[in-house]
């Protein structure tokens, strides 16, 4: 039954195989996982954002464990777009599966600069931007802001003919503003959710936990947030979103595609349970043909919101 | 996510399902070597060998073959969310079935936090999720004395590696060459007696030993770092310093092997969420060509570092 069902997905231009993707910043440039899980199995590969020029990073402490999940203030530690291009994309390229580049730039012209050197490469799928990063000044501003968000997505737009996907925050009060305006301008598809701001103390010491005192919260305990965030802008855009944050098992890739995901990212997990992307797209096709379904995009968003008669409703099933 | 999916040995890559024509078998045996175990493993042992430490034993022969002195594992606590991360263990000694072949793994512990206090209630029969060999580990440099300093719970690699460099065990698939060295000494200090490991399997394998004690409890009062100088001199070998402790202590070690115109490894503990190289917490400021310093990771390029490459952070950043 499970070799029948479809699994491939349409982000809008980009095409993937499968919805199982590895989100940027939990996978380093791919190589690093290439003893641990089978690369060339999975739906999409988005590694570590790169940013034109290379960053060392924040000081340490870079992370910090909290209940259910992990505060980080990584800093975009990268060696910049031209070392990735010589020593990271040539390996990424021979995979398999298509490669998402996540890009970072302190203004509208580092996007732009960065989708223009991406446009003439050899093997990139699509680019991700990252609007969202919260350990960077200035990283955040353009998905807090729809009409920077429009500024950059327009930019790069016309910079590339590669698919965009708009990685959007939550840290903003109501983000489908922001999100119509990434699918306005042009966006193919929407990454929901990047990392939550938070911040954790060593009272005893009066000190932060973070090097960078603030931090963006990702694992389990964010699963609901983006759940949430997942369903408020697939009802208010008509752009495929990937959903995000938390996701570490089976039951909770069919939770964001019931909400809502075209397709889903699996970050965190990857660090806890470094081989949970392939028991998932090992129980994907029968959790589909539990639904019925004989393809993906046949639960995307087939949540029912109308209330349940009371006798059903957390009662045992038949 | 559960761990009732997680069956033992649970290593896609051996699947091969894509198993492609044309690969070039020196680069299969390179993926190989490094090759991730990662699974569930039963615990066989969990005894307290010292106050607050513990050496604990679990069948891996994938893990077991393969790994070498100075790498390390991650150790999880099956399915859990909060405490949600592995911690990094590293190599004690191997465990060997009766013809002498390496069947399990031993990892010496000491309770510190939450994940170890839990860990130190586990019996025999209960599960962990383990991941490993990680790290680039020590060496098998031949070398006339190896001289191995060691403070707190920083003496656990130092087992093996002595037993390695006397030619008394052999690592590794294929087996490191041994014997490599022609004298071990151990230059080992804890705050009080109670703390100090068993050393009879030191001293039953030939290494000779060197203890210090804050407190004066046993050996010579004062700190480890004291008693490096004389073991160096006594014989007048050509030396390599092999160091593993508290960062203030490594620093002294470094700065002592300086002086003293010897090659120094420190083997450094930074808080890791991955092990693998992909969540970039765990960067430690290594000296670089330019003059300058970037971060590197201490589970990927580490955990052994050349001491003198170190920027401590007892140092001006430069």
């Amino acid at each position: 039954m499970s070799e029948e069902v479809q699994l491939a997905v349409q982000i809008g231009r980009l095409h993937l195989p499968n919805p199982i993707l590895v989100a940027s910043g939990t996978f380093g440039y791919a190589r690093e996982m290439e003893g641990v899980v089978e690369l060339a199995r999975l739906g999409g590969i988005v590694p570590k954002t790169i940013t034109l020029q290379p960053r060392r990073g924040n000081i340490p402490p870079r992370t910090c464990e909290t209940p259910s999940g992990m505060l980080n203030s990584i800093g975009l530690d990268n060696d910049g777009v031209e070392v990735f291009l010589k020593r990271h994309l040539p390996y990424l390229v021979t995979v398999g599966p298509p490669i998402i580049v996540s890009i970072a730039g302190k203004g509208p012209q580092e996007f732009i600069e960065l989708a223009a050197r991406l446009d003439k490469a050899e093997g990139v799928a699509a680019l991700e931007l990252n609007l969202s990063c919260p350990n960077v000044s200035g990283g955040i501003d353009f998905s807090t802001d729809p009409a920077r968000c429009r500024q950059v997505v327009v930019g790069v737009r016309q910079a590339t003919g590669l698919p965009i996907l708009a990685k959007l925050t939550p840290n903003v009060t109501d983000l489908v503003p922001v999100a119509q305006a990434a699918a306005e301008a042009g966006a193919d598809g929407l990454t929901l959710i990047n990392t939550c701001l938070g911040m954790a103390v060593d009272w005893r010491r009066r000190r932060p936990r973070l090097g960078n005192i603030l931090g963006g919260l990702s694992g389990p305990a964010i699963k609901p947030i983006a759940l949430r965030a997942v369903y408020q802008a697939a009802r208010a855009v008509k752009i495929p979103i990937i959903g995000a944050g938390g996701i570490a098992s089976i039951e909770d890739v069919m939770e964001f595609l019931v909400v809502g995901a075209s397709a889903v990212q699996i970050g965190t997990a990857n660090f806890y349970d470094p081989t949970v992307s392939m028991r998932i797209l090992d129980a994907l096709p029968s959790a589909l043909a539990e639904l019925g379904a004989c393809s993906v995009a046949e639960v995307v968003g087939v949540l029912q919101t109308e209330p349940v008669p009371s006798a059903t409703e957390g009662g045992p099933r038949r | 996510m559960g761990n009732e999916t997680f069956s033992e040995g649970f290593d896609h890559r051996q699947k091969d399902r894509s198993p492609s024509a044309g690969t070039c078998p020196s680069l299969e045996a390179a993926r190989d070597a490094n090759r991730v175990w990662h699974g569930a493993v039963e615990i066989l042992s969990n005894e307290r060998i010292a106050l607050q430490t513990y050496r604990l034993q679990f069948l891996c022969p994938p893990i077991a073959r393969r790994i070498t002195p100075g790498q390390f594992v991650m150790v999880r606590l099956p399915g859990s969310v909060d405490p949600l991360f592995g911690r990094a263990l590293a190599l004690y000694d191997l465990v060997r079935d009766q013809a002498g072949l390496a069947v399990g793994v031993q990892l010496v512990y000491r309770v510190v936090g939450r994940v170890t206090g839990i860990l130190a209630q586990k019996a025999p029969g209960d599960r962990l999720e383990v991941w490993g060999p990680l790290g680039n580990g020590f060496p098998a440099d031949p070398v006339p004395h190896l001289v191995m300093v060691a403070g707190g719970i920083g003496f656990t690699p130092f087992l093996a590696l002595g037993q390695e460099a006397l030619g008394r065990r052999q690592y590794g698939t294929p087996a490191r060459s041994a014997p490599w060295a022609e004298k071990v000494s151990f230059c080992y200090g804890e705050s009080t007696a109670a703390f100090l490991a068993p050393l009879d399997e030191f001293q039953q394998t030939g290494i000779e030993v060197h203890i210090s004690t804050e407190d004066g409890s046993r050996g010579r009062q004062g700190l480890v770092t004291e008693l490096i100088e004389p073991v160096v001199a006594q014989t007048g070998l050509p030396c390599r310093i092999v160091c593993c402790g508290p960062e203030p202590m490594m620093a002294a070690t470094a700065q002592i092997a300086r002086r003293l115109g010897l090659p120094c490894l420190v083997s450094l503990e930074r808080p890791m969420a991955c092990g693998l190289g992909v969540c970039f917490s765990c960067v430690v400021r290594v000296r670089d060509e330019s003059g300058g310093w970037d971060y590197r990771r201490a589970c990927a390029e580490g955990p052994i570092f050349d001491a003198h490459q170190i920027v401590w952070d007892t140092e001006e950043s430069g």
